[in-house]
């Protein structure tokens, strides 16, 4: 009992730093309602920012500090004005935030190096305050003072929004930015304080984190993102005091669970912590009854228009014969290229039928990708025949895209959005680190046998075989999403999008036809990952993490969510960024995987600001393959 | 004759505010009934309580005697109740035959696999529904516009798309809620003898609310009148006209 006091309030510290960024979610979401995913990033920028000024530069502690914060705060600023307030629907702008975290992510890797254990800026010192002998437990100067800044921060943004006039202003934006607006509020300045607010706070949660962790490197401070979610989550995004209450609460019970589960040697045990807090949290969260979609562009209100079978017939054999064509003359790494081509194309598929039918928002096809690759690796280790457990692979991950799609049913896509992201972070840390599923560190082998009677899997023509395979895979695909959106499970989900109401009250159950949307998207995600693993011969953590997880939604969302040859397109680009910088999972070099990151998440903030339906929205008005047809007024909710 | 629609005692509370308080109130095989009352009596909420959008603090909802307060909304549906909105709810970027096409299905058997495999019951049950839905829709004298954007149609059109769609599901009792409000009395009128032809032909019961009683007048057998979640009287719409001391003020308050 003794030790699991003292390791609570050893936690306390830590959980003071998730406080502070959760705090800044907080900030932001009640002045704006957009939910920022980019806070662990910022504060990993800071942190970043700091370290370089006050230990190469050395320039004074405060100084740097102040500095670190303070680009938080433009960082804010920037984000807000320049791609936030442009771009319309909650969901869009939560998804621009994605685009922040991954571009802040390769941003700070190419400026600063990949490499691990930088030092971090020493703020406080680290001298023993106080020691509790009978508890073993010691404090440090640092984390004592990190405790008190997290709690004094919190009671004066309180007292700030209860009773200066900016921050009525603020509240009043909050529940009607138009009504706010017209009652002479300035609006603008209003959420872009917010925002700088925010991101300043999560920027300084960043700086006073690092030396409280063993280093400082671009991936712990943007994973610290589920637990300041989880935190924000249980201050019901509303209540600051509650918020610091669920950070505090969160950094004791962690090193809790974290011991109790330690004969297990299982690694990312607070993210597991933490992704519970935020599914219990999401699912008891009370509805307000505004819904928080936003509709036009990523979630476009009536669904996805088909293209006419026989413009698909002739689309999809044309890419059948071309790829014959492409696959007789090419060498084996341009064989390779397209096998990956197709391979994307399939992971982007399903987002397409999640996003563009289904009209859900999943920050974690990667995760699904992953339980396909995996799971068609562990099937071939149990002797089960190589094409058979690509479709396993691709079972599973619908068994387990079933299993999010449960809980997702009540949530909004905004929620939706947050849940999967927790679940993108604790794959990372836990999944993909989980000895039985993943063999070694460097991955799981998967054994891919001839092909066509075709020898050997190096030879020029076993590469030749194997992407013919996967291009008759993405062609079955897409005939199975076109073939189901126009039948009689589409016109159900397509209905849902308009009203559940009606839907339901057509016989159809809402429950059962989002949840069987959600795994035929994890099927296409799993086949995807378990193909992937089969090309490289190998299932590896790393290419089907976080980031893979956003850039997929990001290239997405950048040829075009919305249609079937937005998947082909999606496929083409993600290999073409793979191609032109080295690809992340394979080649781990530093610098190149973070220009992809910048690149992919500086096009996808472009895409959403510009053009939102994506590039096969734009050419899909100027070809026409299908009658446009009037703007739909929008349907009232039920009377 | 039994009862293929009744509620016992049905009372719906939003936070210290009854409101419906103990409505009951029963529709038999073939008959129409109207229920009256003035903005915000509690009719639509008493409407949601019977196709299970809300569900009610207490009473039960029996269909055919059989209890289904705690059976969802598309249950109800494959019970024989179907509804119209009062705020009209079409589907939204589809074309007026898909619209109808989705109640089609309610007959049709086709799942996920067989959707995305593009088997062979994939295609008989678009070819049923899209038949059903033919039919439906030339019944009430759309055929015309069966592929036009669903989104694009005037209101009264636009009811009788949701009208295709109950009868689409063959309902035993058909809910409409406020079928003529944002029509002309033209369009009022033609709805009027399209109602009384489906009667006719069709036997099912029907559950109205409505204000205008030049609907409610001609068509109902039997008209129940509510005021502040409660039920205030029931009769024969000539009985609830000639009740002038209790009812002049809300019928004088409703008629438009």
């Amino acid at each position: 009992m003794r030790l699991y006091v003292a390791l609570a309030l050893g936690g306390l510290p830590l959980g003071a730093m998730y406080a502070l960024q959760a705090l800044g979610i907080v900030v932001i979401y009640k002045t704006s309602r957009v939910f920022t995913f980019a806070t662990g990033a910022v504060g990993m920028l800071a942190a970043y920012v700091a370290s370089w000024l006050s230990i190469t530069q050395h320039v004074p502690i405060v100084i740097a500090v102040l500095a670190a914060t303070l680009t938080g705060v433009g960082v804010g600023i920037v984000m807000e004005s320049l791609t936030i307030r442009p771009v319309r629907g909650s969901v869009n702008r939560t998804v621009v935030t994605l685009g922040w975290l991954i571009a802040l992510q390769g941003l700070v890797g190419m400026l600063f190096g990949n490499t691990t254990g930088r030092p971090a800026a020493k703020v406080f010192s680290s001298d023993t305050l106080f020691t509790v002998d009978s508890l073993h437990l010691a404090y440090g100067v640092d984390q004592a003072l990190v405790l008190v800044l997290a709690v004094g921060l919190t009671l004066g943004l309180a007292g700030f929004f209860r009773y200066s006039s900016l921050g009525t202003a603020m509240r009043a934006v909050a529940d009607d930015p138009e009504a706010a607006g017209l009652l002479g509020m300035p609006v603008r300045r209003v959420t872009l304080t917010a925002w700088g607010l925010g991101c300043g706070l999560s920027a300084l949660s960043g700086v006073l984190v690092t030396p409280l962790l063993s280093s400082l490197d671009t991936l712990t401070l943007v994973v610290f993102t589920i637990q300041a979610l989880a935190a924000a989550l249980i201050g019901r995004l509303r209540s600051l005091p509650l918020t610091v209450v669920g950070g505090l609460g969160l950094g004791m019970v962690q090193p809790v669970v974290r011991h109790a589960l330690d004969p297990w040697s299982l690694s990312g045990t607070n993210e597991l912590v933490a992704l519970v807090v935020v599914l219990i949290a999401l699912v008891a969260r009370r509805r307000t009854g505004r819904s928080d979609t936003g509709s036009g562009g990523l979630v476009p209100a009536t669904g996805v228009p088909t293209p006419a079978p026989h413009l698909l017939a002739a689309g999809l054999g044309t890419v059948l014969v071309l790829g014959l064509v492409l696959g007789l003359v090419g060498s084996t790494t341009f064989h390779i290229d397209l096998a990956l081509v197709a391979i994307w194309s399939l992971a982007v598929l399903s987002i397409v039928l999640l996003t563009g039918v289904v009209g859900q928002v999943s920050v974690c096809q990667g995760v699904f990708m992953g339980v396909g690759g995996f799971g068609a690796a562990i099937a071939v280790d149990h002797g089960v025949p190589f094409l058979l457990a690509l479709l396993l692979g691709g079972a599973l991950a619908a068994a387990a895209a079933a299993l999010v799609g449960l809980p997702a049913l009540r949530l909004e896509p905004l929620e939706l959005a947050i849940a999967t992201l927790s679940l993108a972070f604790a794959a990372d840390t836990f999944l993909y680190k989980w000895t039985p599923l993943v063999s070694d560190s460097r991955g799981r082998q998967i054994e891919r046998p001839a092909f066509a009677g075709i020898d050997g899997t190096h030879q020029p023509a076993g590469q030749r075989a194997y992407f013919w395979l996967v291009l008759v895979l993405l062609v079955l695909a897409c005939i199975a999403v076109a073939s189901l959106r126009r039948g009689r499970t589409g016109a159900a989900l397509t209905a849902l999008r308009s009203s559940e109401s009606a839907t339901a009250a057509m016989g159809f159950s809402v429950v059962s036809a989002k949840l069987r949307g959600f795994a035929m998207a994890g099927f296409l995600a799993g086949l995807a990952g378990a193909c992937y693993a089969g090309l490289n011969q190998i299932a590896t953590g790393n290419a089907f993490d976080t980031t893979r997880s956003i850039s997929l939604l990001a290239y997405a969302v950048v040829a075009g969510v919305g249609s079937i040859p937005g998947a082909v397109l999606g496929g083409v680009i993600v290999t073409l960024s793979t191609l032109s910088f080295g690809d992340s999972s394979e080649v781990a070099s530093g610098f190149s995987a973070s220009a992809i990151s910048t690149v992919t998440g500086m096009v996808l903030i472009a895409v959403l600001r510009f053009a939102p339906d994506g590039l096969a929205g734009v050419s899909g008005r100027a070809i026409r393959w299908r009658p446009a047809r009037a703007a739909t007024p929008a349907l009232a909710e039920v009377s | 004759m039994a009862a293929v629609l009744e509620l016992r005692d049905i009372g719906v509370r939003f936070g210290s505010f009854d409101a419906v308080d103990g409505v009951s109130l029963s529709v038999h095989a073939g008959e129409v009934v109207g229920l009256i009352g003035p903005n915000g009596a509690g009719k639509t909420v008493t409407f949601n309580v019977v196709s299970g959008l809300q569900k009610p603090t207490r009473g039960t909802v029996l269909l055919d005697g059989r209890d289904v307060t705690g059976v969802p909304t598309a249950s109800r549906t494959r019970l024989g109740l179907a509804r119209t909105f009062q705020v009209v709810q079409l589907f939204a970027g589809m074309t007026v035959l898909e619209n109808v096409m989705v109640a089609g299905h309610r007959f049709t058997r086709s799942g996920t696999l067989s959707d995305s495999l593009w088997l062979p019951s994939r295609g008989r049950a678009l070819r049923e529904a899209r038949e059903r839905a033919l039919g439906c829709l030339s019944y009430v004298g759309l055929a015309h516009l069966v592929d036009v954007d669903a989104g694009s149609l005037p209101v009264g059109q636009a009811r009788l798309v949701e009208l295709a769609r109950a009868l689409c599901l063959k309902p035993r009792v058909l809910l409409l809620d406020e079928p003529a409000s944002g029509l002309d009395p033209g369009e009022t009128g033609e709805l009027v003898t399209l109602l009384g032809r489906i009667r006719a032909d069709l036997g099912c019961a029907m559950l109205l609310v409505e204000h205008d009683m030049g609907v409610v007048m001609p068509l109902c057998d039997h008209v129940v009148v509510m005021n502040f979640g409660q039920v205030l009287g029931a009769g024969s719409p000539a009985e609830i006209r000639d009740d002038a001391d209790v009812l002049e003020a809300y019928l004088g308050a409703v008629a438009e």
